[in-house]
């Protein structure tokens, strides 16, 4: 199916997105699809290509860029997640990825509100105003992750329908931020009801990632799954790259939130007969 | 044993059994946060007393399938509180309170060939074929020629309704109605 409503306000959002990127001096890199390991966290599967993978996001291969001091940089391209197809996950997406170079968090939310709000004029939106909150605000941790995303999905996400900033996440779910006292210098983004973006205070230390790697090992091996390979070039690049923060905004959801569609398949030109609902597993 | 459905099964008009009571699925999403493991988030329609409920199951849980069975009955009347059906080979016949069935029985007609949903032996709740038709009472006069897209008015249908029609909709026709949409198709010409 074509929406060619919805392409033509995707297209408008885009521009506005690279103009905005142009007029704060970064710089647009392109880091292949196709890479040695496409993830490290727990619940993350890639697409297997050969003796390769799909990267779930451009991550690993922007911080090798940042290790090569080419400063501020963006991306914005296709990302793949196995097993994540619904009205809000394609297995299939776009992805916007950028890297603030000397800058911690707080800078971020502040590009995050005025890039969104340049999104929502583009398609003759006002910028919205988006208030922060903490988790622990929202849902006391009691340590155990299966309770605790049991619990937000069922009832915090529901009500996170106005513009909002969750910050400062359980250390448990750091995953590559930076962990500081009991709590993982993370934020993530909410529009429309959509989690639209998730952001790190980058962990400097190759040493600190490797630990984190070993356990989400432990907890795949305990969910019967593979553990992730585990890209040493990028771990070795981790120890140069400058102090940043780094965001990574899902577009076809930033697009669904500013135009209102329902379904992630009218913000993307997808074949009529692919893609739109994987079979289940054992069909037979 | 009784059958079993996970996650990946879920589909809208899915009847299963839950603290010991039938469950028909109205809505389900996919639903995983960022960092976090797949979860379906469903709403759930009681089908012994209509009422509506959220349940977020964890991706791969299981639940028990309700053992509902369909029998082809045809609708009868209501009595102001139940709505009475009856098995036109066996000529049995069986009731449903009016509130727990309130979206379909303000589309039920006079003969109408329904399918109802027992549940223990107990008829608990009624399918409607895709349409109805159904006759208007009730409609402000018609507008003739008015086919300007998106302009409606209310009309109020024999069986029980009140639906938004097109302006050029006059009392006295009868109109085909989605039942599942509860909305207005076309005229049907008498």
């Amino acid at each position: 199916m074509i929406n060619a409503h919805r392409l033509r306000q995707r297209a408008r959002i885009l521009r506005a997105l690279r103009r905005w990127f142009d007029d704060h001096g970064y710089l647009e890199v392109h880091t292949p699809a196709i890479v040695p390991a496409g993830a490290m966290e727990p619940y993350l599967e890639p697409v297997q290509v050969g003796a390769g993978q799909l990267h779930t996001s451009p991550e690993f291969a922007m911080k090798r860029v940042l290790a090569a001091g080419l400063g501020r940089i963006y991306q914005i391209g296709p990302c793949f997640r196995d097993e994540e197809v619904g009205a809000h996950h394609s297995l299939e997406f776009t992805m916007l990825e950028w890297y603030r170079v000397g800058a911690g968090t707080p800078e971020l939310i502040d590009e995050v509100e005025a890039l969104v709000g340049a999104a929502a004029e583009a398609v003759d939106l006002e910028a919205p105003t988006f208030r922060r909150v903490t988790t622990s605000a929202l849902l006391a941790d009691d340590g155990d992750p299966d309770s605790w995303f049991h619990r937000w999905v069922s009832e915090v996400e529901p009500t996170l329908t106005m513009p909002t900033i969750v910050t400062e996440y359980p250390a448990w779910q750091a995953a590559l931020a930076r962990v500081r006292g009991d709590v993982a210098d993370r934020f993530e983004v909410y529009l429309g009801g959509l989690e639209l973006a998730n952001a790190f205070a980058e962990e400097p230390a190759s040493s600190e990632l490797r630990e984190r790697a070993a356990a989400a090992d432990i907890v795949r091996r305990a969910a019967g799954r593979q553990p992730h390979p585990v890209d040493h070039a990028f771990l070795d690049a981790v120890d140069h790259m400058p102090r940043c923060a780094g965001i990574a905004m899902g577009i076809d959801r930033l697009v669904m939130a500013l135009t209102g569609a329902q379904d992630i398949a009218e913000v993307q030109a997808r074949h009529p007969e692919f893609g739109v609902r994987l079979p289940p597993p054992d069909s037979g | 044993m009784a059958l079993k459905y996970d996650t990946s099964d879920f589909r809208n008009g899915l009847k299963i059994e839950l603290d010991n009571a039938p469950y028909v699925m109205t809505y389900f999403q996919f639903v995983k946060p960022g960092k976090g493991t797949a979860f379906t988030r469903t709403k759930l329609k009681n089908m012994l007393t209509g009422s509506v409920i959220e349940r977020t199951f964890r991706t791969g849980e299981k639940v028990e399938a309700a053992e509902v069975e369909d029998q082809p009955m045809e609708y009868l009347y209501d009595d102001g509180e139940f709505y009475h059906f009856m098995n036109t080979e066996t000529f049995d016949q069986v009731q449903i309170l009016g509130t727990v069935i309130a979206d379909e029985a303000k589309l039920l007609t006079e003969n109408l060939k329904v399918t109802v949903l027992f549940y223990k032996n107990r008829a608990v709740s009624v399918s409607l074929p895709p349409f109805i038709q159904s006759e208007v009472v009730y409609t402000e006069p018609g507008q003739k020629g008015n086919t300007a897209t998106g302009a409606t008015k209310a009309a109020e249908l024999a069986c029980g309704a009140t639906i938004q029609v097109p302006l050029f909709v006059n009392q006295g026709e009868t109109l085909k109605v989605d039942t599942r949409t509860g909305e207005y198709v076309s005229r049907v010409k008498n």
